[in-house]
């Protein structure tokens, strides 16, 4: 008894120690000198690679392509430090001839590798003509499907021959999330095989270079560069932390663990659940918006994607009649608990999409009339954004908007109403009957659909499937869900699946063009049943009038207001004929500490990028982070 | 001696036998998963950025060729043969051209030094208890040890993890939560570096001893209590001999020869990871490894952990098996 009575004391005084040195403990660093950020890639299996050219080599956002990485060009999916567009390689945009089959850049003078190497063409040069003569390397095939030749006309100027025309060839340079990134030539060029090369530790363009990683794929340090004057975010200023740790913190519950105790500054996402908890306990927490939806729209587009393929999804009808039997109301307290940004429009109602193409086309919308073939009615209510703030205003009081601008702007604008006598006579229409309260098909077969979502890898998608399933089974449907976890992205590849919630919109965010998504949605693209289909026409959607649409968009060049007109043409096509049907943005959780740092970006006063960490974008929130005194 | 050579092969060809349907069986289900490496490194590669259908058929064709899957599935299963001969599991699919084994051996320490010392704690603590219980049935102290121990056992462990999170991560928040070490430390054999490994496991171990303790003891105290009313125990107690000589040299000696071989088996499953705790105190280790190696189709990795725990499993149950006919000769003639 003596000895338990040993081990206990011992153990009680252990704890009482520990509890000293406890706070602060998380890493060696000084605490107010570092910014602590989740990587959701979670832990690193070859933490010793930073090759990121190299497919599945190692992490990206463990801030290599954050803070390491450069390239030519950057869109904000918000509204940018100085613009949406920025510069960073080159000094100016993509000079293009006539017929697009040529690009011109200038370079950037007096930017260096952090080994004290000047960046210049060469290693442009050397960059594209590995890729143009090694398969397997993350843009490989991008480049060898594009690019002809390449040269550099002097240290600052490089030209693209493409093999064919392309007005969006820039579009592989431009980060957006990521980009083809740049390659220290003197480093690779003594590395031999570019496939087999750990790039460890990686000589970098950024601001940062890296201190220090665990060798199981916790945590990444980087440390700010004594030269950043000779790196491209030095034009907006200093970078405030001297270190940026990346980590693995593990699932959401213990991200919100971590912030309560200040811990982790940057949460890169969590559940509705836990943003809420942390705005309740934490006075130093915020998410992108000041108060309640909190998370940051991200511009992607979750949607109801049908398979088109599939003889049940053939009639626009149909597609019509089940998105009348949705009640966006509901399907947004299910996922996001009501923190939802909600689209009838096939774009994302975030960046500046809201003034290029929400508010613009609003008005026709409001006039759009949807034949049932018994009658005509004005399907779209302009008013579910309002009714949302309203539902949730007694539980969430002060936290909900009471402008209407800015209840647009936090939980979108205009929804279907939900209409089932529309939506039954729009499937008797297509041959569709009802008896006993079930739905059959023409064929006589039981309207069955398999709803497929990504279960516990995914959440809050799957919890507005379900309640999707639900509204479809109350009005005679006989839908189910079908949990797909990490099989998701073969099946939806392989086109094994009724409907899927997923998105194939995604978009710039902060500029118009739609080229990003829509190019691959023309109907060349679309593979036959059972073969695999390239992202991201996933509903597998021809139509000879997108077709038309996404020709004249590769006709005009990036920023030519024609393209905005085009964009304008593609989501009338798409209301008409509903082949997806819109949901929401994809909000992040992003949720910011401002114990140890402030300036992090915010909607309502700086919304100069993303918060969301694993973007590239974000090496721009490093500029404007500073010291908390 | 001629008996225990006929065992001694039986046994060997048993343990063959068991090895070869294990591995063949997670070959054959490791194939069957409908996730394709390949589908998951160009979805890894292209979902956030921009990237033309025609090149991702052209990188889906180069990622066939660089991973090796080309060839019919009976190709692949003989290479596949070739490569284990050899204790060569291939480059991992998700951590391309990284070996299999080395990230493999890269986590084994982790999970085996996390599970052996719970284990060995586990063990030690439930059968003092246990036997202590057993014997001493009327002190109230060890009484109330039997309730706390019953009582933590049926809990499902996720609930036992998460109730110390919270508790010392958060209302009271003296253990890290995370990690297996604290970050921007140099990995050294110095006691800064065992401190911090010590402090980081405190929470995991605990949690795995608060569940597993339960088993052991009450495992423990039954056998206790079915020697004490043993002849040659009550004769020892007329004869004068001490109490606690009792206890230990005729009562817990002869009660622990089943918890041994529990023991044993549960070394043996050490190599399995335990998945859950590494899940939920983000530790490093073969656990983590194959959730992701799993949710990453990365069938060669997710082979080579399997092939290595069933290997290590199929060992302790083969030493097992050749050491008790040493220890009692009945086995011998079974």
């Amino acid at each position: 008894m003596r000895v338990l009575t040993s081990i206990a004391v011992v153990a009680l005084s252990w704890l009482a120690s520990a509890s000293a040195f406890a706070q602060g403990s998380i890493s060696a660093l000084p605490r107010n000198e570092t910014l602590i950020v989740e990587n959701p890639e979670g832990t690193i299996k070859n933490a010793g690679w930073f090759n990121i050219w190299a497919i599945n080599a190692g992490g990206q956002s463990t801030g290599l392509h954050q803070l390491g990485m450069d390239t030519f060009w950057y869109i904000d999916p918000n509204r940018g430090v100085e613009g949406v567009w920025d510069n960073s390689l080159a000094t100016e945009k993509p000079i293009y001839n006539a017929d697009f089959t040529e690009m011109t850049v200038k370079l950037r003078k007096g930017i260096f590798w952090s080994d004290g190497v000047e960046f210049s063409a060469a290693d442009v040069v050397y960059t594209i003509e590995t890729h143009m003569k090694t398969n397997g390397l993350r843009w490989s095939a991008a480049v060898q499907v594009n690019v002809a030749s390449i040269a550099a006309t002097d240290s600052s100027t490089v030209v693209f021959k493409l093999k064919k025309p392309n007005s969006r060839f820039h579009a592989l340079f431009t980060v957006r999330w990521n980009a083809m990134w740049m390659m220290p030539r003197h480093v690779f060029e003594k590395a031999g095989d570019p496939l087999k090369f750990d790039f460890n530790p990686p000589v970098t363009l950024g601001a940062y270079t890296l201190n220090s990683f665990d060798p199981n794929g916790k945590w990444f340090i980087w440390q700010k560069r004594n030269d950043w004057q000779r790196t491209t975010v030095a034009r907006f200023g200093q970078p405030g932390p001297k270190y940026v740790a990346y980590i693995d913190p593990g699932p959401p519950d213990k991200r919100v663990i971590a912030q309560l105790n200040h811990e982790l500054d940057i949460i890169h996402d969590t559940s509705p659940e836990g943003m809420f908890t942390l705005a309740k306990q934490s006075k130093t927490s915020h998410g992108w918006f000041k108060g309640f939806p909190y998370a940051h729209p991200d511009p992607t587009l979750p949607a109801v994607i049908l398979n088109s393929q599939l003889d049940m999804f053939k009639s626009r009808d149909v597609r019509w009649a089940l998105a009348l039997l949705i009640d966006i109301k509901a399907v947004s307290m299910a996922s996001y608990r009501g923190a939802a940004t909600i689209s009838a429009i096939a774009v994302p109602p975030t960046g500046t999409h809201p003034e290029y193409y929400h508010q613009p086309i609003e008005a026709w919308l409001k006039d759009f009339e949807l034949d049932t073939g018994k009658r005509k009615f004005k399907p779209y209510d302009p008013t579910v954004g309002q009714q949302i703030a309203t539902m949730l205003r007694p539980s969430m009081g002060d936290q909900i908007p009471t402008d209407a601008k800015d209840i647009s702007k936090a939980f979108g604008m205009g929804w279907w109403k939900p209409d089932a006598q529309a939506a039954q006579e729009l499937l008797e229409r297509a041959g569709f009957t009802k008896r006993n309260n079930q739905w059959y098909m023409p064929d006589g077969k039981p309207f069955a659909i398999r709803i497929t979502v990504e279960g516990e890898l995914r959440p809050v998608m799957t919890r507005a499937g379900s309640m999707i399933a639900q509204q479809w089974r109350q009005a005679g449907i006989d839908a189910t869900t079908i949990v797909a976890q990490g099989s998701l992205v073969d099946r939806r590849s392989a086109g094994d699946y009724d409907v899927i919630i997923s998105w194939s919109v995604e978009t710039w965010g902060g500029h118009p063009d739609l080229s990003f998504f829509l190019d691959s949605w023309h109907s060349q693209f679309v593979a036959a049943p059972g073969k695999p289909q390239p992202p991201r026409n996933w509903q597998r959607w021809s139509n000879p009038e997108l077709d038309k649409i996404i020709e004249q968009i590769r006709q005009v060049g990036f920023d030519d207001p024609k393209g905005l007109d085009l964009g304008r043409d593609f989501i009338k096509l798409m209301v008409r004929e509903m082949p997806i049907i819109p949901l929401m943005s994809y909000n992040v959780f992003t949720v910011m500490d401002d114990t140890y740092w402030t300036g992090y970006p915010s909607a309502e006063t700086a919304p100069y990028t993303d918060p969301v960490p694993n973007w590239g974008n974000t090496k721009y929130m490093m500029v404007k982070l500073k010291q908390r005194q | 001696m001629r008996g225990y050579s006929v065992y001694l092969l039986s046994r060997l060809g048993q343990f063959a036998l068991v090895v070869f349907i294990g591995i063949n069986i997670s070959f054959i289900v490791t194939h069957a998963t409908p996730i394709d490496p390949v589908e998951q490194s160009i979805a890894a590669a292209t979902q956030y950025g921009s990237t033309s259908p025609e090149a991702i058929a052209m990188m889906r064709q180069s990622l066939r060729e660089l991973y090796g899957l080309e060839g019919s599935p009976w190709e692949q299963y003989l290479s596949f043969w070739r490569r284990v001969a050899v204790g060569d599991f291939g480059p991992s699919l998700s951590a391309f051209p990284t070996p299999v084994s080395v990230l493999i051996w890269r986590a084994i320490p982790w999970t085996v030094g996390l599970l052996l010392v719970s284990t060995v704690i586990t063990w030690i603590l439930g059968n003092l208890l246990g036997g202590f219980a057993g014997y001493y049935r009327r002190s109230s102290l060890l009484r109330f040890a039997g309730i706390l121990a019953m009582a933590f056992h049926p809990i499902p462990y996720y609930i036992v993890a998460f109730l110390l999170l919270i508790v010392f991560g958060y209302l009271w928040p003296v253990l890290p939560i995370s990690g297996g070490y604290m970050m921007n430390m140099e990995r050294a054999f110095n006691l800064t570096f065992i401190f911090s490994l010590l402090k980081h496991s405190a929470l995991p171990i605990s949690s795995l001893v608060l569940v597993g303790l339960g088993g052991w003891f009450m495992g423990m105290r039954s056998l206790v209590s079915n020697v004490v009313n043993e002849d040659y125990v009550t004769y020892a107690e007329l004869g004068g001999v001490k109490r606690r000589r009792i206890l230990a040299s005729y009562v817990m000696r002869n009660s622990l020869v089943p918890q041994v071989t529990g023991l044993a088996m549960s070394l043996g499953a050490i190599f399995n990871g335990a998945i859950i705790t590494e899940q939920v105190f983000g530790y490093p280790g073969v656990g983590t490894l194959l959730i992701s190696s799993v949710h990453a189709g990365d069938y060669s990795l997710v082979l080579g952990i399997t092939t290595v725990s069933i290997l290590a499993v199929s060992t302790t149950v083969l030493l097992i098996d050749l050491l008790y006919p040493l220890l009692d000769p009945r086995v011998r003639t079974v």
